[in-house]
């Protein structure tokens, strides 16, 4: 990725590209002397669900913020559906919802009324009977909001964002706090945000999420994008991994080109070429009538990458 | 996702009337609210207007004008204003309400404008019971009316400023005290106060234009020379505009919309 500008304002957009709802380059936001976000770079093409994954503190929020044009960038350049969210919020509000990572509400008040408020308050028409249909809050329309469960203030919360149908969505942790069934059916309401031919921009601690929803993810840690692609890209990008336990008195172990681990009987291999060095490994314990019942082999998950990132053992992009 | 359209249009004014008409629906709804921001202040200012008859003398009748005035504006107005920002703020309502189609001035209006039309009606029910009791009338009603905007001003903006160093909902009814006194103390204290000698400073205090400019449209004598051969109005004047310029400016800078910042 490319960084265009540096140490530009508000008010610097990045060129508008049409294949792109969101363009980031070099973005900082600082608070006083901390430094939340240290100089990332972040395009969404339109259609897609993009995931930014991170730590509790990584910038993930701020990050959201100034894409919604509530947080000050102090560098870099932001356009979101080619416009400049520092100064053409206004613009951009008819065109994007926003589900926030918690509150927002009025606990007084019910369903139906913060619904029928919301339709008097957005530009984008739509109805609240389709959106307590959708979301399954119809038996819950004259329940003040201070009153619902947990997941189903989120299902509110996610009905308020899809308000008439906006061209970008964003979601800061739409599914932190919920039961696995409720999960799934917000996954179903983003995917068919997604078949609308929205574009999605969420943010999740849960990795089992990001690969069940995301085209694209990013890695945020400390204020840094670690990684970002196609989870596919990501994933080839790692080393993958075999296990096997062995009997003790085997000492010896074959030479292989990835990092070979011993842990008493248990072995552990990390490698870049899976398919080569596994076959070397069976090779070697065929010759010598080692049998290999629990043998395991996988390229790496997003939950090795999200840890890489965490423990610092992955290099961090940077702009 | 098929969005089944309505035809809606909605206004800027229409959004801001909306969510105005909420918050007035939430203040009645709140029976706590209720009872401080209408019950109290109109019965304490009924009560005074009794406490302090003025025997149809207009300067005293000032000071009665005074205390209703600074009843309706620091304990209806100032306090209820300050305690809804900072709810809504704290709920992150001003957030969310920031991602529809409301601008940010219009979030503001709608939010402090029940507050703003609950005192001016704690006014009105003030000026009937004078009119009613027989009260002296103002001689001049233009600094009347320049004190009833003016207090307005100086109180919409001081909550907007206490808002910023008031954390949570609870906590205002502590950071709102020290003005809330001050507006009733100083503006008796200048319905009473002549326009001469180092009188004139006590407009520096917030709320004493208030009194002076009451004390003023009951006995008259607002252009007459006064200290350093001025106007006897200036000094109100000046105070009426620098206090709600000195808040509005505070707030500008340090307003928070989110309590995450």
């Amino acid at each position: 990725m490319t960084q265009t500008t540096d140490r530009a304002g508000p008010g610097a957009t990045a060129s508008p590209d049409t294949q792109l709802a969101i363009a980031v380059h070099g973005l900082h936001v600082r608070y006083g002397d901390f430094e939340a976000v240290r100089g990332i770079d972040l395009d969404v093409r339109r259609g897609e669900i993009f995931a930014l994954l991170g730590t509790n503190g990584a910038g993930k929020t701020t990050t959201l913020e100034v894409l919604e044009g509530f947080g000050t960038r102090s560098g870099g350049t932001v356009a979101v559906l080619g416009l400049d969210p520092a100064t053409e919020r206004a613009a951009l509000q008819v065109r994007m919802g926003v589900q926030l990572q918690e509150g927002g509400f009025v606990e007084e008040l019910t369903v139906g009324e913060t619904l029928a408020l919301w339709q008097r308050l957005v530009d984008r028409p739509d109805r609240p009977e389709r959106l307590l249909e959708r979301f399954d809050l119809r038996a819950r329309r004259d329940v003040s909001v201070g009153k619902l469960s947990g997941g189903e203030k989120r299902r509110l919360d996610l009905a308020l964002a899809v308000w008439g149908s906006p061209e970008l969505v964003i979601l800061d942790e739409p599914t932190t706090g919920l039961d696995p069934e409720s999960r799934r059916r917000t996954w179903d309401a983003i995917q068919e945000l997604q078949e609308a031919g929205r574009t999605v921009v969420l943010t999740t601690h849960y990795l089992e999420e990001a690969e069940a929803l995301a085209d694209r993810v990013a890695i945020m840690h400390e204020g840094r994008v670690a990684v970002t692609g196609t989870l596919a890209e990501i994933v080839a990008a790692q080393p993958a991994r075999f296990s096997a336990t062995l009997p003790a008195e085997i000492a010896d172990l074959p030479e292989l080109r990835g990092t070979t681990q011993r842990d008493g009987e248990r072995v552990q291999v990390r490698t870049d070429d899976l398919q080569g060095d596994l076959t070397t490994f069976l090779s070697w314990a065929a010759a010598r009538g080692v049998r290999l019942p629990d043998l395991r082999a996988a390229p790496a998950s997003l939950a090795d990458i999200y840890h890489a990132v965490r423990t610092d053992q992955m290099e961090v992009t940077r702009p | 996702m098929t969005a089944t359209t309505t035809a809606a249009t909605v206004t800027p004014v229409g959004r801001v009337l909306a969510l105005a008409t909420t918050e007035v629906l939430l203040i009645l709804r709140n029976k706590t609210v209720a009872v401080s921001s209408i019950l109290l202040p109109v019965g304490l200012g009924v009560f005074w207007t009794f406490q302090f008859s003025s025997y149809g003398d207009p300067a005293r009748q000032a000071v009665s004008i005074t205390l209703q005035l600074a009843v309706a504006l620091a304990m209806g107005i100032y306090i209820t204003a300050t305690q809804t920002l900072v709810a809504r703020r704290q709920a992150r309502v001003l957030k969310r309400m920031r991602t529809s189609g409301l601008s940010d001035r219009g979030l503001l209006v709608a939010t402090l404008a029940p507050s703003v039309v609950l005192g001016l009606l704690q006014l009105a029910v003030f000026a009937v019971v004078n009119v009613a009791t027989g009260a002296p009338m103002p001689v001049d009603p233009l600094p009347l009316v320049l004190a009833v905007l003016g207090g307005l001003a100086l109180v919409v903006t001081a909550a907007l400023a206490t808002s910023v160093i008031t954390p949570t909902p609870e906590r205002s009814q502590i950071t709102t005290l020290p003005l809330m006194f001050v507006i009733l103390g100083v503006g008796v204290v200048a319905s009473l106060a002549p326009a001469e000698g180092w009188w004139p400073a006590l407009m520096l205090a917030p709320g004493a234009a208030v009194g002076d400019l009451a004390q003023l449209a009951m006995t008259g004598g607002s252009w007459t020379a006064a200290t350093a051969g001025l106007p006897a109005i200036l000094p109100a004047l000046v105070a009426t505009v620098g206090w709600p310029v000195l808040f509005g400016t505070l707030a500008l800078r340090r307003f928070r919309w989110d309590p995450r910042h």
